[in-house]
């Protein structure tokens, strides 16, 4: 497999380049970032995806707890009732940030939890215990599904534990097996999903649109989109080539992201997105009527994310901008999407200063001199209640 | 005090019952005697003194603010003499009077003050304000800034405010028109007295606009690039739609190369494509292409669209299916006259990703041997058993599913009068069909004089599309041969629960057999009964006492819509779906 800084990069999928790292800044963080790529065969959506395993930092979890303690905040039905000392006396240990992949012919047990089958079929002493499922095994990790949209056509209970497990942040998940109490955990997940709308069943938003709604981001994959960038491309690769039996280089750009991952981690925990930004991304969400409110929300947490990934020192417009396409796409018709960047657009262009200009004193003063109405109306305040409303049969009885 | 401003809050909702009655039954009203207000858009009559027209036809919230969805917002205007009047002094007003409104809300002791003010926030962020000398959203005036005016915005002499409210406050407005008044008396003007008010309707921008591309997009200087890709994407979708297919607006762009193989004479683009002197003027604007004195080229947005178009044909062409796989969201008024009695057979296959308990005597099905074993295993644990036996309640099975295909038969008018959106919508459906379903599609045109079978059945969609590429409009209406022409296709090809479904706006008027249309078209009808092929008619008011006639001739049914779009049509179908799924 070819190394993540290995991959080339064009217009055309640099966005999912960005979303992975900011969704792995996120996770880190603590506040999980879903992301789905949808695009047709080639256009390396899953190669990118499960490229970015080699950029995963460390957590730090209970040691041996298979559900990933946090030591500071442990969930698991096994470390949750447990005191400060008793959790200390267990220790810690460092493992990889989890990256766990669920197909589309996965089965429900495999996916939230099961009974143990080598618990059960112990000949010493055989026991009935749950044993947790890739989603609560991938806690404060990352989730991989690919061919999304064909998980939420054939398997409905599946897709059902995705929408708890993404409905808020952190999500829910209840573990049910006959004979055993019911468990139920909170679930800090970021789910990566690929797709290829263009074949059956089709794009996931017609399959099961709450699904698609809970992705925070998504990113219709492209190709280059001139020759130029192609070429550019090739010469990458040739370069990549060249560079492969100096592994070593790569194995050090990643180390370097590992670390730079944890100070952004940090960076992301205390930032928080200016007043100014806030309201005028309230704006847009109330004059282009959007339904889902969650659109909102992953514009904020995404504007922020991008702004630390490429180092702005403040969060900009710019930043807001970059993320509208990949939030709203999924969510509003094409039209929508177009009106709601132009009008930031002309927003945010100095001519519309220049514009008071030589627009004000046109029409308005011409027509200002004629007096449409006599004045001396009465107020609202000086009239009753009954005259307050006048219809247009009321005013002029003669009409009708 | 306390009781003044419990009454006044009474009478503000009263006033807002009333208006809500009013606006649903699409009026408008005059309030006060300077104030007019609905869901319209206003217009002040040259020449008439005291007169505002109420335009039924132009929703407030679409017109002057795009909003997508109709209804959304209150237009109030009050007017005034000849004067300024800054907008944030009626920003002011409106903020004190919305504050105190909401208080009054909710009295509650407990209420706590802040969210007092942040319930009136909420509201300061959905009103706009707008008077000659600027506008903003009142939460901005408030904080100071202000908006220029844009050229449409024609606000003389009046204050305009834009309310986003949803119907079951409309209390709220009262107040706000009570805070205009006082800001412009304040303002040293005289409320300008309304002496009538008329609803009528907007004339409509476009005599045919089933041909014009409605586009977003306007010539963007000075850009990011991502704005640009989205315009350059979302033109190419419309189109897409207006010329068929991505190659054919290919095949458009470079008719104006200076490749002069590839250019294309008038004649030759209308036969292909229709008339296109809206669209060429309207490229124009759009800066796509530019008249010279040697003549028509692409300009170099325009080559740059072509070069945009040729390096991503496939994730074009690809959003094209996407988008017409997408159910349309609103639809109109749709009735059901009828119902289908032909019975529907279903495929059952065995869904290995779920299983569940034996719950009946029967002892049929897929037997789960893993799961089953698990089980046993589990419960003989449970139970304490020394070994592992397998119980009744241990036994688990797969669970079936099954669907309903239904092959469908399009039958199409395709007469001069079905030419434009119609036509349109009924092609669309056909692709709908489709891609969203796992059913085979056949289209049947009938126009001129006679049926054709413009595609025969199939699942291939490259097929389809060619197919309603030369569906063209034009002619008389040849029901009869359309329906004989349909029965035939379907009896002669192997089709699960074949549907036919017709979808016409006018009535019969050239025979088949003799000299009566109509009668032929009937006797038509009874063959489909006998094959017992559901049958559906889909048509408008104006032809529905026939068409009902005729659906009971075919043992079918008819659904009579307000108007042949794409969502009502998608709309039908997605109910026959559920209907036949569920019987
Ligand atoms: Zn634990």
């Amino acid at each position: 497999m070819k190394p993540y800084f290995g991959l080339a990069r064009h217009d055309g999928n640099q966005p999912l380049f960005n979303l992975v790292e900011m969704s792995i800044i996120s996770t880190l963080a603590g506040e999980p970032l879903h992301l789905h790529a949808e695009g047709l065969r080639g256009t390396g959506k899953t190669t990118i995806m499960r490229a970015a395993r080699e950029l995963l930092p460390k957590i730090t979890r209970i040691t041996g707890c298979i559900y990933n303690c946090d030591p500071d905040r442990p969930h698991c039905p096994l470390h949750r009732h447990m005191s400060r000392e008793e959790i200390k006396a267990l220790g810690t240990e460092e493992i990889d940030m989890p990256f766990l992949e669920i197909s589309h012919s996965a089965k429900v047990g495999t996916v939230a939890g099961s009974i143990d089958l080598a618990k059960i079929t112990d000949t010493n002493n055989p026991q009935a215990a749950l044993l947790p499922g890739i989603i609560p095994q991938a806690h404060r990790g990352i989730i991989f599904i690919d061919e999304i949209n064909r998980l939420a056509d054939t398997s409905p209970e599946i897709t059902d534990i995705l929408l708890d497990v993404m409905g808020n942040k952190p999500g829910r998940l209840q573990i049910e097996e006959a004979g055993l109490p019911t468990v139920e955990i909170t679930i800090q997940v970021s789910v990566w999903a690929a797709s290829n709308p263009d074949e059956d069943p089709g794009p996931l938003e017609e399959v099961r649109r709450q699904l698609s709604d809970r992705f925070d981001m998504v990113v219709y994959m492209g190709r280059p989109s001139s020759v130029d960038v192609v070429v550019r491309m090739l010469e990458g690769s040739d370069r990549a080539r060249r560079e492969d039996f100096d592994a070593n280089s790569f194995a050090a750009k990643n180390q370097e992201f590992r670390q730079r991952v944890r100070e952004m981690a940090e960076t992301y925990r205390v930032t928080e997105l200016p007043d100014f930004l806030r309201n005028f991304i309230a704006r847009v969400y109330i004059k282009h009527n959007l339904e889902s409110i969650r659109a909102i929300e992953a514009v904020q947490q995404g504007a922020v994310l991008y702004s630390i990934l490429k180092k702005h020192k403040q969060i900009m417009i710019n930043d807001v901008i970059e993320m509208l396409p990949l939030a709203l796409k999924h969510r509003v018709d094409g039209d929508t999407l177009v009106k709601i960047m132009n009008g930031l657009e002309s927003k945010s262009s100095r001519d519309s200063i220049l514009n008071i200009k030589d627009r004000r004193p046109s029409k308005a003063t011409k027509e200002r001199e004629e007096a449409y109405f006599d004045g001396g109306a009465r107020r609202l305040k000086d009239m009753g209640r009954q005259e307050i409303i006048a219809t247009e049969k009321a005013l002029n009885p003669n009409d009708f | 005090m306390k009781v003044d401003r419990k009454e006044a809050f009474n009478t503000s909702s009263v006033v807002g019952n009333y208006l809500n009655i009013y606006f649903g039954q699409e009026q408008g009203v005059r309030l006060g005697e300077s104030g007019v207000v609905s869901l319209k858009v206003h217009q002040v009559v040259a020449g008439r003194k005291g007169q505002v027209k109420i335009l039924t036809n132009r929703d407030a919230g679409q017109c002057l603010l795009e909003f997508i969805d109709p209804g959304q917002v209150v237009h109030l205007c009050v007017f005034h003499q000849p004067g300024n009047i800054h907008p944030r002094e009626v920003a002011k007003r409106i903020f004190w009077a919305i504050e105190e409104y909401v208080q009054q809300e909710d009295p509650h002791p407990s209420y706590i003050e802040k969210d007092t003010l942040q319930n009136a926030v909420d509201h300061a962020l959905r009103i706009q304000v707008v008077t000659c000398e600027g506008k903003g959203l009142v939460y901005d005036l408030f904080q100071g800034q202000l908006e220029p005016l844009d050229p449409e915005d024609q606000v003389v002499n009046h204050v305009r405010v834009l309310i986003k409210v949803g119907s079951d406050r409309y209390g709220i407005i009262l107040p706000i028109a009570a805070a205009v008044e006082e800001a412009i008396v304040n303002a040293g003007l005289e409320l300008g007295k309304v002496r009538k008010i008329i609803h009528t309707r907007a004339k409509e921008q476009e005599a045919n606009f089933s041909d014009y591309v409605l586009v977003p997009w306007k010539q963007l200087k000075n850009v990011s690039s991502l704005t640009l890709r989205e315009n350059r994407n979302q033109l190419v979708m419309r189109l897409a739609a207006r010329f068929g297919s991505i190659e054919e607006v290919e095949e458009f762009l470079s008719s104006y190369s200076p490749n002069i193989f590839h250019r294309m004479s008038k004649d030759q683009q209308h036969r292909k494509w229709g008339n296109l002197e809206e669209n060429l003027q309207q490229f124009e604007e759009l800066g796509i292409i530019k008249k010279t004195l040697l003549g028509t080229f692409l300009t170099r947005d325009g080559k740059e669209l072509k070069e945009f178009i040729l390096n991503h044909k496939c994730e074009l062409e690809a959003e094209i299916r996407r988008n017409i796989r997408r159910k349309p969201k609103k639809s109109g008024k749709i009735h059901k006259l009828g119902e289908n009695i032909q019975k529907v057979t279903n495929i059952e296959y065995v869904n290995y990703n779920k299983v569940k308990r034996h719950n009946d005597d029967t002892w049929s099905g897929h037997l789960a041997i893993p799961q089953t074993l698990m089980q046993a295993k589990k419960s003989s644990l449970l139970r304490h058993e020394s070994r592992l036996t397998i119980q009744k309640e241990d036994l688990q099975f797969y669970e079936k599913r099954h669907y309903i295909p239904m092959d469908v038969c399009l039958l199409i008018d395709a007469s001069a009068s079905m030419a434009g959106e119609k036509r349109q919508a009924a092609c669309y459906l056909a692709e709908h069909l489709l891609l969203s379903g796992r059913e085979k599609v056949a289209v049947v045109t009938f126009q001129e004089m006679k049926a054709r079978l413009a595609v025969p059945f199939t699942k291939n969609q490259k097929i389809l599309s060619r197919g309603l590429k030369n569906v063209r409009p034009g002619g008389l209406t040849p029901l009869a041969d359309g329906i004989i022409t349909s029965v035939e296709v379907i009896r002669s090809t192997r089709v699960n629960n074949p549907v036919l479904i017709l979808i016409t706006d006018g009535m019969p008027n050239f025979p088949l057999w003799s000299f009566d249309a109509k009668r032929d078209a009937l006797e038509a009808a009874q063959k489909i009964a006998e094959l017992k092929v559901r049958f559906i008619c889909i048509g408008v008011e104006s032809n529905r006492d026939y068409l009902k006639e005729l659906a009971d001739c075919g043992k079918g049914k008819l659904y009579v819509v307000d108007d042949l779009n794409r969502s009502n049509l998608v709309d039908i179908m997605d109910y026959e779906k559920r209907v036949a799924y569920s019987s």
